[in-house]
């Protein structure tokens, strides 16, 4: 095995480990640190297939900005002990079911295809997600949605004032 | 581009008009200039005679049936702005943010007529459809106003998932996000059978339908017009939603064609399940307000026939038309709505003995609405049937005359609140009209007329 | 820098803090005492679950440092282009803090940013 496979599996195991524990931490600001967990370990897949901004952008705005508003809506709903969640057998039941005929699915269709047998997912290939290549385009081609995006701040930005602000 | 920038600019304005003045009224008028604006250098630019030159690398493509489907939106939300302008005063405390981020709706709507590449397409939505959903929530106070803005941005954000989703299969089968497809010999990408390339295109029309309450993709549109401020609601239902249709005509006009048999399968059901559930629907609702989010369902049922008979000059010439008809109508009858005292058809009662003019005026844009003949929803209708029969032919014909049918069922509903205003007794109260309102009310019905009786002087506009 | 030195600097990073936990865990003797946990000399007593409802009005700030930590991320890309590209790449992302800088002093003038 080499050094970067050892590293897949270790991601891979941390990145399901972690999404295991958001699901059953019954305190929910303890999923949501181990949900940045989850994002780390992502990362670290991103970096492993050569795509180094989205890495970035996934520490940086879903770890970080991200989950500090995730902890916020919980601080905000005031969850208390004596909230019990609902529970309804049959909705369970259903869940059950059709998360297990997705799983099934996903599981069938990657034992059949041929691709899988070779190599599990493409490392180090491609040099488009490196951010000198990333920056080379979105700074010519793509230059006219980089500038209208801002636009797109903007609104967010005068949405959040007229939201969140107290009159 | 000149629009693209400006109504940024007029947004960013508008932001920092509130921090200078705390006289909303005059808010107001710096608005009304700012559109004033807006929609002249957009008539530069349609003409040639000044524009901002950017280099799009062909990422967004001007002609001239964009710009001129911009003028008529703005021109729509100019009207809008004149006779709405007092009441946008009162929802809240933010007036000079509220016009600001309608601005920014009208920035998106411009990247939408212009777009050729599926990226700005995405863009486009976002960009109109973020402020609505701030503009929704609004009335802060308002536990309705709230549940709607948060059942609209949920939904919004879902059907935004599904476009994304759809765009990534398609780039996955052509390699690239331009609008007209590149063959795939020349991008040397996968084999063009693949079925993920259509499946692709499929969910981009599902969102679609999702912005333009296409049914089944529609529920959100009564619950979230009915609680949104009434003002608000008139620019979601009129302007955005024929952006919206712009979207897909430009989209569907290069790609319907990847769909294959589908296309023919799926628009007529959908087209179909428009009208039912826009038309029936509002039959049973005892409020106007209610009934008017119902109608602009079926409505959208209507429009829809242009995205069937893509490729086809009637149904440009027809959707131009009916997006001005259906907007000037529906600005005209809210505005009226947002001054009554009382939403529900009741409060309509005996309104032809108060208020004479407004009762006129409202007759009008609901015959309008209605499509009867001297009126421009007329012709608007006219055009969407003529172009279907023109791209189908004969096969089509039963489609035609389901819509008629469906036309029909309209009239009911559009007429029970003319009845309600002539022919019952009640008092029926109107709040501040003035005379400045009365004006804007009778260049939306001159207009109406106008278009009703000589569709042609607008379409020759669109070609000289 | 290649991948594989990231490798390594990652596992010197988990190596780096598991490793100082784990020793800390061996050669550190823990007496467990309530009175450790009160608070020092003076302090007040805590009272009550540290479980209460926070202000809506946070919110507002959370929302602004995403929107600006959005931007923020646009900037790494430049910075490693900005040789290459020259004077072109400088006034695009010049235009685009402007347009972000009216939507900063708009949010400063309009006090969303004063602590309550």
């Amino acid at each position: 095995m080499s050094a970067i496979q050892i590293l897949f599996w270790f991601l891979s195991g941390l990145a399901l480990v972690s999404a295991i524990m958001v699901l059953i931490s019954k305190n929910p600001v303890h999923s949501v640190l181990w949900l940045v967990m989850v994002f780390f370990a992502i990362s670290g897949h991103y970096i492993l297939m050569n795509a180094q901004f989205l890495a970035i952008v996934n520490l940086i705005v879903y770890a970080g900005a991200i989950m500090v508003l995730f902890l916020f809506v919980i601080m905000l709903m005031n969850l208390d002990k004596t909230s019990d969640p609902q529970k309804n057998w049959w909705m369970k039941l259903a869940g059950v079911i059709s998360g297990g005929c997705l799983l099934m699915e996903m599981a069938t269709l990657v034992r059949q295809a041929a691709e899988m047998k070779e190599k599990t997912v493409m490392m180090k290939e491609g040099s488009i997600g490196l951010i000198g290549n990333l920056g080379k385009l979105l700074f010519s081609d793509y230059v006219v949605p980089f500038e209208i995006s801002s636009v797109l701040f903007l609104s967010a930005m005068v949405g959040a004032v007229v939201i969140g602000k107290k009159n | 581009m000149n629009a693209i920038i400006f109504s940024a600019l007029a947004g960013v304005v508008m932001m920092f008009s509130g921090i200078f003045t705390k006289n909303t009224s005059i808010i107001t008028n710096v608005a009304r200039v700012a559109l004033a604006v807006l929609i002249a250098v957009n008539l530069l630019d349609t003409y040639g005679g000044w524009m901002i030159a950017v280099d799009t690398k062909n990422l967004l493509s001007f002609n001239k049936f964009g710009f001129f489907f911009n003028t008529i939106l703005f021109v729509a939300t100019f009207l809008f702005f004149v006779l709405s302008g007092r009441d946008i005063e009162k929802v809240g405390s933010y007036t000079a943010e509220y016009y600001a981020l309608i601005f920014f709706s009208l920035c998106g709507i411009a990247v939408l007529t212009s777009f050729n590449n599926l990226l700005m397409m995405f863009l486009g939505v976002e960009i109109m459809s973020i402020p609505l959903y701030i503009l929704t929530g609004a009335d802060k106070k308002n536990l309705k106003s709230n549940e709607a803005s948060l059942k609209y941005f949920l939904m919004g954000s879902f059907s935004t998932g599904i476009m994304l989703m759809g765009i990534t299969l398609v780039y996955g089968a052509t390699g690239n996000f331009n609008l007209p497809p590149i063959s795939s010999a020349v991008t040397g990408a996968v084999v063009s059978d693949s079925i993920i390339g259509p499946l692709g295109l499929l969910l981009i029309f599902v969102s679609l339908c999702f912005k333009v309450s296409a049914a089944p993709f529609h529920f959100w549109t009564p619950d979230v017009y009915d609680g949104a401020p009434s003002v608000f609601t008139s620019f979601m239902a009129t302007i955005i939603k024929a952006a919206g249709f712009f979207a897909f005509i430009k989209l569907f006009e290069e790609r319907s064609s990847d769909l294959r048999v589908s296309w023919k399968i799926i628009m007529p059901v959908i087209i179909i399940a428009t009208l039912l559930a826009g038309n029936i629907t509002a039959v049973f609702q005892q409020s106007v307000k209610r009934m008017l989010a119902y109608s602009s369902i079926a409505q959208a049922g209507f429009m829809l026939f242009v995205v069937y008979a893509n490729n086809n000059s009637i149904g440009k010439e027809g959707i131009l038309l009916y997006a001005a008809a259906y907007s000037l109508a529906t600005i005209g009858i809210f505005a009226i709505l947002i001054r009554m005292k009382d939403y529900t058809f009741n409060g309509y009662n005996g309104l032809a003995k108060k208020e004479p003019f407004i009762a006129a005026v409202n007759t009008i844009l609901l015959l309008s609405l209605a499509g009867i003949p001297l009126t421009a929803g007329f012709f608007a209708k006219y055009y969407m049937l003529a172009a279907a029969i023109n791209a189908g032919g004969k096969s089509v014909l039963w489609l035609v005359v389901i819509a008629v049918l469906f036309a029909a069922v309209s009239v009911y509903y559009y007429f029970r609140v003319i009845q309600a205003m002539y022919f019952k007794e009640g008092d029926a109260e109107v709040e501040n009209v003035n005379n400045r309102f009365k004006f804007g009310l009778l260049i939306i019905a001159a207009l109406i007329i106008s278009i009703g009786i000589l569709p042609s002087v607008l379409l020759n506009w669109f070609y000289f | 820098m290649g991948a594989s030195s990231l490798i390594v600097l990652f596992f010197a990073a988990i190596a780096f803090s598991v490793g100082g936990i784990s020793i800390a865990k061996i050669f550190v003797k823990g007496v467990k005492n309530p009175q450790k946990g009160q608070a020092y000399e003076c302090g007040i007593p805590a009272t009550g679950s540290p479980w209460h409802q926070f202000n809506v009005g946070y919110y507002l700030f959370a929302l602004i440092f995403l929107i600006f930590d959005v931007e923020l991320v646009f900037m790494y890309p430049w910075a490693v282009v900005v040789k290459q590209t020259g004077l072109t790449a400088l006034i695009e992302i010049l235009i685009f803090i402007f347009i972000l800088f009216m939507g900063f002093l708009y949010a400063h003038k309009k006090g969303a940013l004063k602590w309550m």
